[in-house]
């Protein structure tokens, strides 16, 4: 027994001792090999930024400084990996007068890719085992633009790894070909909401050619697609879809019509503009709060009764967003909003005056008690015995101990207590 | 047989079941490990694709609220409320609940944020006390502050939660500091699975000894007394070993209420918070599984170990004393009154492992231990100490504790490496040593006095003093400080 326990505790202690050399050990490599990366990067940097900037036929190969090993080469594919990327092109050292962001700094970055060799390894990568390197395969294949990787990549896009799926998405959308943009528009059928998101980006970056794939595809998307479809239309406010949105405001689904209001709104189709007043009559108040907020956007003053009316919604949303679009309208909004001071309804009010504050309206009345100009100086304590009398005073009660003037703050004491 | 036979017979046979107990717990502790190793690993490898540029950049993305009750802050709540201002994040609204506050935590917010009263519309979903006003500013749109008759953290979460306008919201303490980026990780799970995910933590470290410049860690470093590094350690091996274990077994009980993001429908269906407990966000997410369970729906509740949220740890024994004493009592209440679910298989991993391990290892385990160390004197001063047993109960006690904090320091290193000095990761390690000789077992003194306050019914809050986030003591020496 006893030779049984100082086992136990020599094994303890030997797999402590173990853990914490572990731990120095991991940080020491981790650290020189940093350094080490530091080192060629410095060495080879300037060297690559050279051949970006130039325009000969030469291969990179016969730029950099020396042979390269392995880990050389990785150095090296990074930089060029930053250099294709817009964000990262800026971040290498370029040495004077060699310029980095030129339209031929991506096909001098591929072409690199392929002296090298990297290429071909990135497409064995493709069928590695470990996800990540097939996922950081296919984002090189695809900021290098790699056109004979297309095939591999779409048939990436069935992995069942979603980060793999994803990247080969990125890299087929960088490609802006029909046959990339396709399997695209077909993955945002994916019931990952980050995954929509994701690819509805990549569409959103690819411009037209998005919307030349996802109008025809519409009738063939299930209902979740067809809402990433609508955001990425919307986003790209193309007018080809308002025909399409001003369809959807009357499709079964609350979250299309939603959608699709929203859409118009962000497109500023002013020819919808009937259709999202009718809108506001709809029974789902997410279809209401959307046709009030894309009423806001497309200011048409005309819409003000519509609105106006939407501040007597049932529910808080549409208000509030009623609310906000009379406050984008500009003098008519705010004329609107002081008029609904007066509404039957206390929500109304209450909505109507939260707006006015926070649009500093009511911050103008109080001033307006200063004015010398005495007919300013009455309709502003009118508006303001307008606000008492609904009963929300906090705001005037605090200005009212707060404000430098005297004048104002007697004023404003005087119609409160009243 | 004589007296001092049976007490001997006591002793030996309390001996073996220490050793039994010891040995059941340090396997549930290296399950727990080997897990959060796999789910942390796995997590830094998707982390390298995760893309938060494109959750910041979408327009899909969910807006969140992020409600800080604040009772009594006045030191930190500026720099909080800065810190939460500047988030990296699409869309998102700042509810600072004043809950009754006797400092001048209103008046600093309102001085240094241009405050007004405003009329703004308040519903009133889930019961609190009374709102004595809503403060907003022109300037800051995004940022409301409730002002109300104190109440109580749980409370203020529920005005905070009745002033909120958006689907999710985000619990801060105010005397914390999430990073910049912390909202963008932690939504992640919510966009990965938009129709299971109920709540998601983050990780909670100590902010004590990082510099702190507006509202935001600058420099990280360790703390120079020694108390608050024990807690740096203890942190790391809760959340990194712990939670993530739990988290990776869909287990997972405990959300810190320093920093958790929630599904705002599900935390109104099970009734918001709970005033009666110590510890409501422990509360919350027992009564979130509970009901989830009953009503057969699919969901998650998940630990990431990456969103960081910075705390301030106790600096003195007394104030740790006070705040490990309510989160033992909080422990304590929400088992006794979700007592039916312990053991029982409608509510899965939670009732037949979690639950059980939580009133068997975390209610007895001080007691046990605590004892252990009584009985081992006793047991000399009778002549039958077993130096088998002794050396046993050393190994599993102690050793095995010691090898469970340096396994956190590890898994800190490969994934996180958030202290990036060798002095750090030095003053790490020892710590990881040290707090098993006196510091653990001074927790589990505090833990069996909140059990007898639990049976007295004793329910403060437990006062925390703070030092607010003023200049951090200097790195140099900090290491000797232990």
């Amino acid at each position: 027994m006893r030779v049984i326990v100082l086992q136990l505790i020599v094994g303890t202690a030997g797999v402590l001792l173990f853990l914490i050399a572990v731990i120095i050990v991991n940080k020491a490599m981790r650290e020189a090999g940093e350094s080490t990366d530091r080192r060629r990067q410095i060495e080879f940097g300037p060297a690559v930024a050279v051949y970006l900037g130039s325009a000969d036929s030469r291969s990179i190969l016969s730029y950099l400084p020396r042979r390269v090993g392995r880990r050389d080469r990785r150095i090296v594919e990074a930089l060029l990996v930053e250099a294709a990327s817009a964000e990262g092109s800026a971040s290498i050292a370029a040495p004077a007068g060699a310029s980095l962001v030129s339209a031929g700094t991506q096909a001098r970055a591929a072409a690199a890719f392929e002296a090298l060799g990297s290429v071909d390894r990135a497409l064995q990568d493709l069928d590695s085992r470990r996800w990540w390197k097939r996922a950081e395969a296919a984002e090189r294949l695809g900021l290098m633009r790699c056109p004979r990787a297309a095939d591999r990549l779409v048939l990436l896009m069935g992995d069942e790894v979603g980060e793999v799926r994803m990247r080969a998405a990125a890299a087929l959308g960088l490609m802006r070909s029909s046959t990339s943009i396709r399997p695209l528009v077909a993955a945002l059928s994916d019931p990952s909401r980050w995954s929509a998101i994701r690819v509805a980006e990549i569409l959103v970056r690819a411009g037209q050619e998005a919307v030349d794939e996802l109008l025809p595809a519409w009738d063939n998307l299930p209902r979740h697609a067809r809402l990433s479809a609508l955001d990425v239309l919307a986003r790209l406010r193309t007018p080809r879809a308002q025909d399409l949105m001003r369809r959807c405001l009357s499709d079964p689904s609350a979250d299309i019509r939603a959608r699709a209001a929203h859409g118009l709104g962000q497109i500023g189709d002013t020819g919808s503009a009937g259709g999202l007043q009718e809108a506001l009559a709809d029974a789902a108040w997410p279809v209401r709060a959307m046709a009030a907020k894309a009423l806001g956007r497309i200011g048409l003053p005309a819409v003000v009764p519509a609105l106006c009316r939407a501040l007597e919604d049932r529910e808080w949303w549409v208000r509030a967003n009623a609310g906000e679009a009379l406050r984008r309208l500009g003098d008519a909004g705010r004329e609107a909003l002081v008029g609904m001071l007066d509404a039957a309804d206390p929500y109304a009010r209450h909505q109507a005056l939260a707006q006015l504050e926070e649009s500093g309206v009511v911050d103008g009345w109080i001033a307006d008690l200063a004015s010398p100009d005495e007919g300013r100086r009455r309709a502003a304590l009118r508006s303001i015995e307008k606000i008492i009398a609904l009963g929300r005073t906090d705001h005037l009660a605090q200005r009212a101990a707060s404000i430098a003037d005297e004048g104002v703050r007697r004023v404003l004491a005087e119609a409160l207590r009243r | 047989m004589s007296l001092t036979g049976l007490l001997t017979e006591i002793v030996l046979a309390f001996n073996l079941s220490v050793l039994y107990y010891f040995a059941l717990l340090n396997a549930v502790y290296l399950l727990l490990l080997a897990v959060s190793i796999s789910e942390i690993l796995r997590f830094v490898r998707r982390t390298f694709f995760s893309d938060y540029d494109q959750i910041l950049k979408s327009e899909m993305t969910w807006p969140i609220t992020i409600v800080v009750p604040a009772h009594n802050e006045a030191r930190s709540i500026v720099e909080t409320v800065r810190s939460l201002l500047g988030v990296n994040y699409p869309e998102f609204e700042v509810i600072v609940v004043n809950d009754g506050s006797t400092d001048d935590t209103l008046g600093r917010l309102v001085e240094a944020f241009g405050l007004r009263r405003t009329d703004r519309i308040y519903r009133r979903t889930l019961p609190t006390e009374e709102v004595r006003g809503l403060y907003g500013s022109l300037e800051i749109p995004n940022l409301v502050v409730v002002d109300k008759v104190w109440g109580g953290k749980a409370d203020a979460l529920n005005a905070g939660v009745n002033g909120s306008r958006y689907p999710l919201f985000c619990s801060v303490d105010a005397d914390s500091i999430i990073e910049e980026t912390a909202l963008l990780r932690v939504v992640k799970p919510f966009m990965d699975r938009p129709q299971e995910m109920v709540a998601v933590g983050g990780i909670v470290r100590i902010v004590n000894g990082c510099e702190v410049q507006d509202g935001r860690v600058v420099r990280i470093g360790l703390p120079r007394r020694a108390l608050p590094v024990l807690q740096v350690v203890e942190y790391l091996r809760s959340f990194l070993s712990g939670r993530s274990g739990w988290s990776g077994l869909r287990s997972l009980l405990i959300i810190s209420g320093a920093f958790g993001l929630y599904r705002k429908a599900e935390v109104i269906a099970v009734g918001g918070y709970d005033r009666w407990s110590a510890t409501e966000d422990l509360e919350l997410i027992l009564k979130m599984h509970e009901h989830l369970r009953r009503t057969r729906r699919p969901y998650r509740i998940v630990f990431v170990p990456d969103p960081v949220c910075w705390t301030e740890a106790p600096a003195t024994l007394r104030v740790l004393g006070r705040q490990r004493n309510r989160w033992h009592r909080g422990l304590l209440q929400s088992l006794w009154r979700h007592r039916t679910m312990i053991f029982n298989p409608r509510y899965g991993a939670i009732g037949l492992f979690a639950l059980p391990y939580f009133a068997f290892f975390e209610t007895l385990g001080p007691f046990v231990e605590t004892l252990g160390y009584v009985i081992i004197p006793i047991a000399w001063w009778l002549g039958v100490l077993n130096t088998d047993f002794f050396l046993l109960f050393l190994v599993f006690s102690i050793f095995f504790g010691v090898f469970l904090s340096v396994a956190s320091v590890l898994l800190e290193e490969i994934s996180f490496r958030r202290y990036p000095g060798w002095e750090h990761l030095a003053t790490l390690v020892l710590a990881a040593v040290v707090e098993n000789f006196g510091y653990r077992q001074v927790l589990g003194l505090f833990k069996v006095k909140a059990f007898f306050d639990f049976l007295r019914r004793r329910h403060a809050w437990g006062r925390m003093d703070r030092e607010g986030f003023r200049a951090p003591d200097p790195v140099p020496g900090h290491g000797s400080a232990l």
